[in-house]
């Protein structure tokens, strides 16, 4: 739909010069080279494209008036437009085949956007041929681009567009309602945060593989981590390894992600979008494909290690919510789970749910399903070496080994007696 | 004349009394005891929250973590006082093993029968050679490497950020908290065992009142 409007920064001025009276758009047109344009894209212009679509040309001069590149005028983006050249003649494949190339011409002037767009999760979605993935003007339009303020108001934001329950939700949070309702958390002014200023605007990445969103939580709630370590265990991991949502959107269902971490690098284990090759030896292990069982996900690790034995690389558990849906449930602060409780004991909620998964570049992850009896074998010992919740995760034989020691323990006093009594009654009968 | 000389008799017998257990190591003892048991308690109360309710997670955490410090700055206590004790030589290993195990074993065999039998104890108790070959082994094990070992992997999962470096060497927190858990599976069959032969002294109550006094009690 936007790509009807690619060309239509052409129809602007023929709309304006069709207001004005006829000498005086006359006259403009002669020193406008909008007006030019719009002489005929405000005109219900439509042109045949190869996949058999129709795309309109007609141009909102008003909206094109009050973008922000009404001052770089049409040309400004259609540079193939010049004096007794336009390329309306020229086959367009399609719609998005269009977008695409004028994804380019706005590299020309937003080149660190551009880059920084590059390395995007929506950028290798295009680049893997994802026809709803957003180019620019997808977000930005193609001829009423707005200024950044525009974006401000919770309404404003062109996310909801594609990622609409996600949205939903986080119009319902704590953040969307600060937002809407003047900024104001508990009487004070606050900057509540919109989809950018955690997911960022241009270099958007899947936020679950790293620390990112933990930090960008950090840096608004600059005391958060203080006020952790005054009641919380370990706070520091903890904040590390149990994602922020899974406390404070409450009533998320929740569960154990197995990171895949190279252990001399200290980085996620990676793998190129497109890369099946995890997957496949995912699917050599897991042959039932039941999910991948403790011995299964013990030699998952060894045959993904550079050595073969699997001393290069680990496990690294991450407490999340199951949902972007439900990671954006935020809660105010007096509702997040407070109670250790909810993990930490046998068979707690948390660890009913457990995958694997691998990284790509852009931080988007491959996960693939776990059997929960990976977090309390004892095979996991050597495979799942980095992530231990203590009560939660504990290993079942260790817990046969104490019932033995408990006996053990007591049988050794009972049987000493015992044998005290059997001969003292010996001796009495000798 | 019947009670002088029963006086006579007791009063020789005061004095030949071993002083057996200095101060620093009965209250030592003592601390270690109590300590092993709140941490043997709260060690139960943070593993299995499902099956006891004696106090919430955090408090048992809280209170697992201090008792923990406690317990290691206690066991420096003991580690100096013998270090600079000439009764050292209780911990020093035998440099036989053969007539060590030669030894050992008499004095399992003793346990298992002789002591019924009132036969006479295989080891004498002297100050600077206190334990018998069975004491002396389990305590060296108990002092030397189990518990350096639960101390070092109590404090890595105390602070695991802290210890990270230490952690990732020895192959990750679970192997960490595993061979935490396979001490603490030790220390209960030891709380018991040990328990149990403090009344196999020459009366029931000796060895306990040993350890309060400092002081031998009599061979019947």
């Amino acid at each position: 739909m936007k790509i009807l409007t690619t060309l239509g920064s052409l129809l602007l001025a023929l709309a304006v010069l069709a207001a004005m009276p006829g000498t005086a758009m006359a006259q403009q047109a002669e020193t406008d080279p909008d007006a030019k344009c719009l002489k005929c894209h405000s005109k219900k212009l439509k042109k045949k494209l190869e996949d058999g679509e129709t795309m309109f040309l007609q141009i909102s001069g008003e909206d094109f008036g009050q973008s922000v590149h009404q001052v770089i005028g049409c040309t400004g983006c259609h540079r193939d437009v010049a004096k007794g050249k336009h390329p309306s003649r020229e086959p367009i494949a399609s719609r998005r085949d269009y977008s695409l190339k004028h994804n380019e011409t706005c590299s020309q002037c937003h080149a660190a956007k551009s880059t920084a767009y590059e390395g995007s999760v929506h950028a290798s979605m295009v680049a893997e041929g994802n026809g709803d993935a957003p180019v620019c003007s997808d977000c930005h339009s193609s001829h009423s681009i707005q200024q950044r303020s525009v974006y401000e108001p919770v309404s404003g934001e062109p996310c909801s567009g594609c990622h609409e329950p996600i949205y939903e939700a986080y119009a319902a949070s704590v953040h969307g309602q600060a937002r809407e309702h003047g900024n104001v958390i508990r009487e004070a002014h606050v900057q509540a945060p919109i989809c950018a200023d955690c997911h960022r605007a241009h270099d958007v990445s899947a936020v679950a593989a790293t620390n990112y969103l933990r930090d960008t939580c950090l840096d608004c709630h600059d005391g958060a981590a203080v006020a952790h370590e005054e009641w919380l265990p370990n706070a520091g991991m903890h904040l590390s390894s149990v994602a922020c949502a899974a406390c404070h959107s409450p009533m998320a269902e929740r569960r154990v992600d197995l990171q895949l971490y190279d252990k001399l690098t200290q980085v996620p284990v990676g793998q190129a979008a497109g890369d099946d090759t995890f997957a496949t030896r995912v699917g050599e292990v897991d042959r039932t494909g039941d999910g991948l069982d403790p011995v299964e996900l013990w030699k998952l690790v060894r045959t993904t290690s550079r050595d073969g034995n699997g001393a290069d690389v680990t496990l690294r558990g991450r407490m999340e919510v199951t949902t972007g849906i439900e990671a954006h449930r935020l809660a105010p602060r007096a509702e997040a789970v407070r109670s250790c409780e909810s993990c930490h004991q046998g068979g707690a909620d948390a660890f009913q749910n457990v995958t694997v998964s691998i990284s790509a570049p852009d931080g988007r992850k491959q996960r693939f399903a776990a059997d929960k009896k990976v977090l309390n074998s004892v095979v996991s010992v050597d495979s799942v070496g980095d992530f231990y919740a203590p009560g939660g995760t504990r290993i079942r034989m260790l817990d046969g080994l104490l019932v033995l020691a408990l006996v053990g323990g007591m049988a050794v006093p009972v049987g000493h007696i015992a044998l005290g009594k059997y001969l003292r009654k010996k001796s009495r009968k000798d | 004349m019947i009670t002088a000389a029963i006086n006579h008799s007791h009063d020789r017998r005061q004095h030949e009394k071993v002083y057996l257990h200095p101060l620093p190591v009965r209250l030592w003892h003592w601390l270690n005891a109590l300590g092993f048991v709140l941490l043997i308690v709260t060690g139960f109360q943070i593993r299995y929250v499902d099956l006891l309710g004696l106090m919430s997670f955090e408090s048992a955490v809280t209170l697992h973590n201090w008792v923990g410090f406690a317990v290691i700055a206690n066991w420096f206590l003991w580690f100096v006082y013998y270090l600079f004790s000439e009764q050292v030589t209780n911990y020093h290993p035998d440099l036989d093993p053969k007539a060590f195990f030669q030894r050992y074993f008499r004095q399992a065999g003793y346990y298992s029968w002789g002591y019924f039998q009132g036969e006479e104890r295989p080891h004498k108790v002297q100050p600077k050679d206190k334990f018998n070959p069975m004491q002396k082994l389990t305590y060296q094990f108990v002092m030397f490497i189990s518990a350096p070992v639960t101390f070092l992997t109590g404090l890595m999962m105390w602070d695991v950020q802290r210890f990270a470096g230490l952690i990732d060497m020895v192959g990750g927190i679970r192997v960490v908290n595993t061979v935490h858990v396979l001490m603490f599976i030790l220390f209960v069959m030891f709380i018991f065992v040990h328990a149990y032969m403090g009344f196999l002294g020459a009366k029931p109550s000796s060895h306990f009142k040993e350890m309060f006094t400092g002081y031998e009690e009599e061979h019947d």
